[in-house]
């Protein structure tokens, strides 16, 4: 089995697009939430999410057509252009077809789906237009990162809504361990789109100015989007071609129990957390921050937590969500936490929970590193992502030994 | 008074619905939950249903307490008070 590790970053986010920007604004516990613009949100009690209004894909794009991809699938590939620019990896020095691609996403290219609704509504089938209906399949996501970086290796989107990333992170980790790949770009895209705002909104989950994960007033979501893909290699890749190596995939843990449609399942996801320690050889005491899902609902971070409290004990890590600042970026979430657990790595710091005000009496002996980041010798990550339907994934990062 | 307001009858049609119950299965105090075999998603449905039927608003906050009909009923009129 190949060692796996992390060698560029690509974050296209509401708090920083590049990896540079996103770090400091991790450090700066900067707040990317904005009134929305990618819909009329007029009609709706709530207007608020996590856009990334700086998106401008033409600049970030070298080979793809932005007109002939939608907004989720600029987001994947742009990302990976980042992330493979970070990584100073000379493209034409990997067989094409040993460099692949898995994207993950909750609503792939629902802005382009609602578009061509509309125009259905509005004038029946033959007002939809053709171009935008060829931009509908999600699958394009990990294609549009395909033929931007000109890559012949699997390309594979995982519609595993909002642990997607850590999915496709442990599928690119497989790909590379076992000897089929030797460079994997993973991660996750999502666009802010009506459906998911207003869907959540009725599920009561939807929160109105800021999500504030693990206080004790709490109050739901914020949607968010943006595009977050990890240029994965094998170590034996990387030291051959003398890669600055930011961290190790040290392996992951998935589950689904299928108990709820939205409701969180602390047994199963304690179980994951287990899973997910056995399958990279480590222990809970080697855990030295958790990046959590964290997504700010009551329910979330109740379960959340007291799964960690069963799988931890009384050692419990410094545990934040990065969702306070970047809002819940769907399928690009644990992409996120998974870059922000990297950077914590890298770095020596803890992102923290912003909005924070008061402790939750019944999660004593949480430390959601309120408000400021931390200086912290991090050497291992656990980043947490569940999903709608109990379906549980978690990837554990950790420094190179 | 309950038995006479044609919303009673609006109401149990809308629940039962939901709850994919026949009407007369459905009691004014069967608990949603404990008796149909409800949970949080069909809850919201019900209160979903109710704002749209009588143009009445429902906080989400309330959601807990509407566990049975007549708690439903209660809620309606409540929140019907002052459009009538």
């Amino acid at each position: 089995m190949n060692r796996v590790v992390v060698t560029g970053l690509g974050p296209v986010s509401s708090i920083g697009i590049g990896v540079s920007a996103f770090t400091d604004g991790l450090r700066e516990g900067r707040s990317g939430i904005s009134p929305i613009r990618s819909f009329d949100a007029s009609g709706f009690p709530h207007r608020n999410a996590g856009e990334v209004p700086g998106f401008r894909p033409e600049a970030l794009l070298r080979r793809i057509d932005p007109a002939r991809w939608g907004r989720s699938g600029q987001f994947a590939a742009a990302a990976a252009r980042l992330a493979l620019a970070d990584s100073g990896l000379d493209p034409a020095t990997v067989a094409v077809d040993r460099a692949g691609v898995v994207v993950g996403t909750t609503s792939g290219e629902s802005v382009v789906v609602e578009a061509v609704t509309a125009q259905q509504v509005e004038a029946g089938f033959g007002g939809m237009d053709p171009d935008l209906l060829r931009q509908v399949p999600a699958g394009r996501l990990a294609h549009a990162v395909s033929t931007e970086l000109e890559l012949a290796g699997e390309s594979l989107t995982l519609a595993t809504a909002c642990s997607a990333s850590n999915y496709a992170i442990g599928y690119a980790y497989d790909t590379l361990a076992t000897g089929e790949a030797d460079v994997m770009f993973a991660g996750g895209a999502d666009s802010v789109c009506r459906w998911a705002h207003a869907g959540f909104f009725r599920l009561g989950a939807l929160t109105a100015d800021a999500c504030s994960p693990f206080d004790r007033d709490r109050s739901g979501i914020l949607t968010g989007e943006g595009g977050a893909i990890l240029m994965l290699e094998t170590l034996e890749h990387a030291r051959h071609r003398g890669a600055r190596i930011y961290a190790e995939v040290l392996g992951y843990g998935l589950n689904c129990d299928a108990n709820h449609p939205v409701a969180p399942d602390r047994a199963s996801i304690a179980a994951c957390m287990r899973a997910a320690h056995r399958n990279a050889s480590i222990k809970p005491e080697d855990v030295d921050y958790i990046c959590a899902h964290g997504t700010g609902t009551p329910a979330n971070d109740s379960v959340e937590a007291q799964a960690i409290f069963d799988v931890f004990g009384d050692r419990v890590p410094p545990v934040s969500s990065i969702k306070s600042m970047i809002g819940h970026t769907m399928g690009a979430a644990s992409g996120f936490g998974a870059i922000a657990g990297t950077l914590a790595i890298a770095h020596g710091f803890l992102p923290p929970t912003i909005n924070w005000a008061n402790p939750d009496p019944a999660l004593v002996g949480l430390d959601p590193v309120p408000n400021t980041a931390r200086q912290a010798s991090v050497r291992v990550v656990q980043n947490n992502g569940f999903a709608f339907g109990g379906n549980n994934a978690i990837v554990l990062i950790g420094a190179v030994e | 008074m309950t038995q006479t307001d044609p919303r009673m009858a609006e109401l149990r049609e809308i629940v039962a619905e939901v709850l994919e119950l026949e009407p007369e299965e459905l009691t004014e105090t069967g608990d949603f939950a404990e008796d149909y075999q409800a949970d949080s998603l069909r809850a919201i449905e019900i209160l979903a249903r109710l704002d749209k039927k009588f143009k009445i608003e429902i906080p989400q906050s309330e959601l807990p307490q509407l566990n049975n009909l007549k708690a439903v009923y209660d809620a309606v009129v409540r929140h019907s008070a002052g459009q009538a």
